[in-house]
């Protein structure tokens, strides 16, 4: 689209961002709205075209995931160990389950109308949104992970559970009594992120280690000689590198090339099949601690947050940038050097 | 009289006119007159007409005779047909009758015999059958009605029906017959095993019912009143049985107790196996020969009685010995029963006044009392046992802290003790154990006491008594606890306030002189790390090495294989070490100190052992550079700082520098975990870059792997296993943080 103007900034800077660290922000699938979640134990919605803040739901402790239902609800994971359901246009939530740590993260799956949470109490839940209120009556299995689970992604009926101790479990929404496939991470730091590439064939893990990798769910051997790593959120000055941890992974839904986001406060666009990268945005105030293309791709949330990497300390205040996204920037491009044999 | 029709006719028509012929020779002969000879010849046609007439009613006597008797046999061949339900054989049809009424009888006869033969036969087998029933029916009703043959004898119904009839009665009647005999059967087995039980003679007790009974092959009475007999009398047995068996029971049950109160040796209980056994036993189970006869329950009761003896000869010691088990009830209820009471009694048995057997009546009440409480108490009691332990761990854990925190916070995962002292935690707390950095609440959650406090008022008002702990009032321990223990809060926050004051005051020295006095003890160590009193100008704190400790070791381990890439946090937590120590000893050297992290192996050489120790001593992982250096920007990595300096500080330590850090060998180390030492892995990254740049990336799987290197293998083994004890993310220590703030403020 030729009508998206290069900002000299990082983007329209939302009104009324969360008072405290940003977990997590997602755009809805339906519209522009925007569900952010903080540490401030608030989850709030924003309609990011038009820069309002639509509402604001406190819960009983730090909120470190959210996701969307429908455009009028959603899904929360908070560290008051509470799975909350939200409805945005009654102002009304009401707890789903109980983990017995910590909520990590939580997505809702589409094919099995079903919530998926991941906890520190090494668990995974499935839950039914759909059935009343209470934990007896929503819950649908709890699934032993090998450690607290750290980050979660779907794609169709798949699941990648990433877990501390660089474990990897895979799991088929329609058999959930044991993963598909367990695995360990190919980066030997702990894990970040992961996200699910959107054709469904594979997954991207991310580690504190300024590194991602790029794998795949076929165990054949033509499909595993594809998968590689790469490095990234560095900085390579007199001869040494810095290393940043890479906080957030995005997709976006109609290239798939993806965003990382790092505690360097770059956000880097990649474009994982020529294995190149497309495009750097200008250096954000602080880490980038979620990242989020809208449903079309023409805007990207970026969550410029500290991420405590370095412990409690003074930084830059938590906000949210909306940025128009350039074709230019996330379409994969001809391939202009040779490239190194895949 | 005219002409001859046949030959005998003719003959006859011939004699009478011959002898009337003769007759007028002899009339003429005679001469008789005319007169004379008509008057004679009148009277011989009179005489003659006289014998036609005889002859003529005679035949018609006979044919109606003849008559009579076709129609009386016919009449009697039906009554018989009917009486039999049979269709009459043979129907005369008058009008159809062709032959003479001597052929009809002659066809008549036979039939008639035919049935009669039949009707005699049919009526036989009725007799035979009625017989049969009454013989039957006397049996069963015990009468001597003989078989009368006229009432049988009642010919009006011969028909197959009746006679079925009469055999379905017959069969009935068998049947019933059969049933009691089998009843008899029954109850005489059932008397059999009564009496064989009760040590009875069977064949005496079936003999005063019916003496034919006993016997084994002959004739059986089934008759009703038999039944009856035999039936009460089982009734009686059993009753009789019952009432032994009792007895027995009582028998035994006092036994047992004397056993168990005497502790009477198993050999001596084996011989009375079958009596107890049988203890809780009920009628029918009890079917062993002579465990219910008369001679077996006296011997029971002369055990018995010789038991009772000997208890009371022996009751004193048994008074003692209930006591000893009131005593241990009491105990392990923490309950207090008056022991005078028992003391009085056992005084009285000695002197012999009272009955011993009451005193041990009153003591097993009592015990029965007790246990009941016990049971009502047995919750609270539960939960004061959870309290006190919860109060010793407190204890054990307010020596080990000694009420300095800063000596628990420091070595996470060092000690062995913090192993005890996490455990005492979680059970003084009920926090969960992820959240490592929690440590600091070691009191007992207000919610144990709460609860009991609440529970024991509850029970008190339920049963109106004071509960008592070991003779002392519960509430009143659990109120003296919380007092002691918000003293105890008390002077806690009073030391931290100290605390902090003097942190205060040490940030400002710091300040002032750009450096500090030693920080062992003296500063608040969660502050430390928390708000960085010192740095006022930094806005980073270097966390780093903490959080990825597997760096750490990296360095500590592997000199030359480490990838020097991953340090720089660590590095710069090493720095924070090294500056502990130097900054005591050589406060001014802060360039020198700057040269240090770079200069990390000869300094790792010597100090080693330092490194270690501050990892368990101090949790003051402080920036270096803060306190002075005003150029550092407040964003800039600090690392970005030592390398902006890097070329000031190598050119004044070229010798240090030059030991280990020669840009060749860095560069060669990046990539070993890639291994493709040739790739561009100092590619620099412009920002803002429109042109696609290319991945840093392995060029195989298989390169990923870290650590390859033969000789940093055992390292990375070490790496991993102390990465995976007490790996955290981001957000764990945050939440960490974020729970010991609200615990602070």
């Amino acid at each position: 689209m030729t009508s998206v103007h290069p900002l000299p900034v990082p983007g329209r800077e939302l009104a009324n961002p969360p008072t405290d660290g940003i977990s997590n922000l997602r755009f809805s699938n339906h519209s522009d709205n925007l569900l952010v979640s903080s540490w401030d134990k608030s989850v709030r919605l924003y309609d990011a075209s038009a820069n309002i803040l639509r509402g604001e739901f406190m819960h009983g402790g730090p909120v470190l995931d959210c996701c969307f239902h429908d455009d009028s609800s959603g899904f929360s994971a908070s560290a008051d160990n509470k799975v909350r359901r939200i409805m945005f246009s009654h102002g009304k939530e009401d707890v789903l389950g109980r983990h017995d740590a910590p909520v990590r993260c939580i997505e809702y799956s589409y094919a099995a109308g079903q919530v998926i949470t991941g906890s520190w109490d090494k668990t995974l839940k499935c839950w039914d949104p759909r059935g009343a209120s209470g934990q007896e009556r929503t819950l649908v299995g709890t699934y032993q992970q090998p450690e607290r689970v750290y980050s979660l992604s779907l794609v169709g009926n798949r699941v990648v559970v990433a877990t501390a101790g660089r474990h990897v479990n895979v799991y088929d929404l329609r058999n959930m009594s044991q993963p598909e496939q367990k695995r360990e991470s190919s980066l030997k730091y702990q894990t970040r992120c992961v996200r699910c590439y959107p054709n469904g064939t594979g997954y991207a893990l991310s580690s504190v280690e300024g590194r991602v990798a790029m794998e795949f769910f076929d165990l054949l051997e033509a499909s595993q000689a594809k998968k590689y790593a790469f490095k990234c959120h560095r900085k390579s000055e007199a001869g040494r590198d810095i290393v940043y941890p890479v906080n957030a992974i995005a997709f976006h839904p109609v290239y798939g090339t993806f965003a990382t986001g790092g505690c360097d406060g770059f956000v880097n666009v990649w474009d994982g099949n020529n294995k190149k990268r497309l495009y750097q945005y200008s250096k954000y105030p602080t880490s980038i601690a979620a990242l989020s293309f809208s449903r079309d791709g023409r805007l990207l949330a970026v969550a410029s947050s500290y991420t405590f990497e370095e412990g409690d300390m003074l930084h830059e205040p938590d906000a949210i940038f909306v940025r128009s996204v350039n074709e230019i920037e996330v379409k994969p491009k001809p391939k202009v050097y040779p490239n190194p044999p895949a | 009289m005219s002409t001859p029709q046949s030959d005998p006719l003719l003959q006859a028509e011939t004699t009478c006119g011959t002898l009337l012929y003769e007759l007028q020779i002899i009339w003429d002969e005679v001469g008789e007159t005319d007169a004379d000879r008509d008057e004679m010849l009148l009277e011989l046609e009179r005489e003659c007409l006289e014998v036609y007439r005889r002859k003529v009613d005679q035949a018609n006597r006979c044919r109606a005779q003849l008559r009579q008797t076709i129609a009386d046999s016919e009449a009697e061949l039906a009554a018989i047909c009917s009486a039999m339900g049979e269709r009459p054989v043979h129907i005369r049809q008058s009008d159809q009758n062709a032959g003479s009424l001597k052929e009809e009888l002659s066809t008549i006869l036979p039939q008639l015999e035919e049935m009669k033969k039949r009707k005699i036969e049919r009526r036989n087998q009725i007799v035979e059958v009625l017989q049969q029933i009454q013989i039957i029916t006397n049996e069963i009703h015990e009468s001597a009605k003989s078989i009368c043959s006229e009432t049988v004898a009642d010919d009006s119904d011969l028909s197959l029906r009746k006679l079925e009839e009469l055999l379905r009665q017959l069969n009935e009647l068998q049947k019933e017959k059969n049933d009691r005999l089998k009843q008899v059967e029954d109850h005489l087995s059932m008397l059999n095993s009564l009496c064989l039980v009760m040590g009875m003679d069977f064949k005496l007790t079936v003999t005063e019912v019916r003496p034919s009974l006993s016997d084994s092959e002959g004739f059986r009475s089934v008759s009703s009143r038999t039944i009856e007999q035999l039936a009460t009398l089982i009734k009686k047995l059993q009753e009789v049985k019952i009432q032994r068996m009792q007895r027995l029971q009582d028998l035994a049950t006092t036994m047992l107790e004397l056993w168990n109160l005497m502790d009477t040796p198993i050999e001596e209980q084996q011989m009375f196996q079958t009596v107890t056994r049988n203890i809780a036993a009920s009628e029918h189970e009890i079917t062993e020969p002579n465990t219910l006869s008369v001679d077996f329950i006296k011997y029971v009761e002369a055990e018995v009685s010789r038991l009772e003896e000997l208890k009371c000869s022996k009751m004193k010691e048994l008074v003692l010995k209930k006591r000893l088990e009131l005593d241990e009830i009491c105990r392990k209820t923490h309950l207090v029963v008056s022991q005078s009471v028992i003391e009085d009694a056992i005084e009285a048995i000695e002197s012999g006044g009272v009955d011993a057997a009451n005193i041990l009546d009153q003591i097993e009440l009592q015990i029965a009392k007790v246990k009941e409480e016990a049971f009502s108490r047995k919750e609270i009691l539960e939960r004061v046992e959870k309290w006190l332990m919860a109060c010793d761990e407190e204890c054990w854990l307010e020596e080990y802290i000694g009420w300095d925190e800063n000596r628990y916070n420091a070595g996470k995962g060092a000690h062995l003790t913090l192993k005890r002292a996490e455990k005492a935690r979680s059970l003084v707390n009920k926090l969960p154990e992820s959240v490592n950095a929690v440590l600091k609440f070691y009191h007992i959650n207000p919610g144990i006491v709460e609860a009991l406090v609440s529970k024991t008022m509850a029970w008190e008002k339920e049963t109106e008594v004071e509960f008592l702990y070991d003779g002392i009032r519960l509430l009143s321990m659990l109120e003296e606890y919380t007092i002691l223990r918000h003293e105890k809060e008390q002077e806690r926050r009073r030391l931290r306030d100290q605390k902090k004051l003097q942190g205060q005051l040490i940030a400002e020295q710091e300040a002032l002189y750009g450096s500090r006095p030693s920080p062992a003890k003296a500063q608040s160590a969660k502050k430390g790390p928390r708000h960085s009193t010192g740095g006022a100008s930094s806005r980073r704190v270097s966390l780093g090495g903490a959080m990825l400790p597997a760096y750490k070791l990296d360095s500590l381990h592997s000199t030359k294989a480490t990838p020097q890439t991953l340090n720089k946090k660590t590095e710069r937590m090493f720095q924070n070490h090294f500056n502990h120590r130097h900054d005591d000893a050589i406060p001014a050297f802060s360039a020198l100190r700057r040269g240090l992290d770079i200069a990390d192996i000869p300094v790792r050489k010597h100090s080693s052992g330092v490194i270690n120790a501050n990892g368990l001593e101090s949790p003051l992982v402080r920036e270096p550079f803060s306190p002075i250096s005003s150029t550092v920007s407040s964003k800039a990595n600090i690392t970005n700082m030592v390398e902006d300096e890097g070329e000031t500080v190598q050119k004044k330590l070229p010798v240090k520098d030059l030991l280990c850090n020669t840009p060749s060998k860095i560069v060669s180390l990046v990539d070993n975990e890639n291994r493709t030492p040739k790739a561009m892995s100092m590619t620099a990254i412009t920002p803002v870059s429109t042109v696609p740049v290319p991945m840093q990336m392995a060029m195989t799987p298989a390169a990923l792997i870290p650590f390859s290197n033969t000789t940093t293998t055992t390292a990375t083994k070490a790496v991993q296993e102390i990465h995976q004890e007490i790996e955290q993310s981001f957000e764990e220590r945050r939440f960490a943080f974020v729970i010991s703030e609200t615990q602070v403020t």
